[in-house]
């Protein structure tokens, strides 16, 4: 039997660290994705510039297939 | 035009300019879940320094990319002494090199609030994260001011579990 917290977590809803902090708690009331933060300091400097040229060309990818849907 | 900052990081360590990251990619090198689409950069803006930009991006037909007939980069030791901002457009992508940091300085002040990180294709300087915030903060605007609170949680996580970088 799942729990209400654990099948709330599932459906999406954010785990707050226990020893987070108040700049933390602040930046996820913001609507800043922390989990994502708390991937990317697992990373090393360079992981995260890499993972962040693949997000940018992503973006820059569907951009150009915007343009190109837009300009038929 | 796709933006490519390992490779123009990498031009601008070969041409052996002097120069901090800021901006956004700072910001993702510290750990912030942010898209940039330009890489900032401070730079000591002397003339030698300048033509060893000029000289990474010589053939990736480098212009102004602020101005209206999209200028190509032709320096001069003129045009050297009278610039504080170079805005370009390259085939690797846009390069801001700004000569100084609003909340933090010039770019010696730049390089004292900065910190080394070594990548596989070199050794970086990049502003402390105490220095982004400032920065950040003095620009003020919305996006960097939120910006500032992501940065904020990321600092005091660093401070809470010392082994992150």
């Amino acid at each position: 039997m799942i729990d209400e917290a654990t099948l709330a977590q599932m459906n999406g809803e954010y785990l707050m660290p226990p020893d987070a902090g108040p700049a933390w708690r602040a930046a996820a009331e913001y609507g800043f994705d922390m989990s994502l933060i708390e991937d990317a300091l697992q990373l090393t400097p360079e992981q995260r510039l890499e993972q962040h040229q693949r997000a940018l060309d992503l973006i820059l990818e569907v951009k150009e297939a915007g343009e190109r849907h837009a300009a038929k | 035009m796709p933006q490519n900052d390992k490779a123009l990081l990498s031009r601008l360590k070969e041409q052996k300019v002097e120069f901090v990251i800021i901006g956004g990619v700072c910001g993702v090198l510290h750990g912030a879940s942010l898209v940039t689409l330009d890489l900032d950069i401070c730079c000591r803006f002397s003339r030698e320094n300048l033509r060893r930009i000029e000289a990474a991006a010589k053939d990736l037909h480098p212009c102004h990319r602020l101005t209206a007939n999209k200028l190509p980069l032709e320096l001069t030791d003129e045009l050297c002494g009278s610039l504080k901002n170079i805005y370009l457009n390259t085939d690797l992508g846009i390069l801001d090199c700004l000569s100084e940091v609003a909340g933090v300085g010039d770019y010696e002040e730049v390089l004292k609030q900065s910190i080394s990180h070594s990548l596989s294709y070199g050794e970086f300087r990049m502003l402390n994260l105490d220095a982004l915030i400032a920065a950040k903060s003095a620009v003020g605007r919305e996006k960097d001011l939120s910006t500032v609170k992501l940065l904020q949680a990321i600092k005091e996580r660093k401070e809470h579990q010392k082994e992150l970088f």
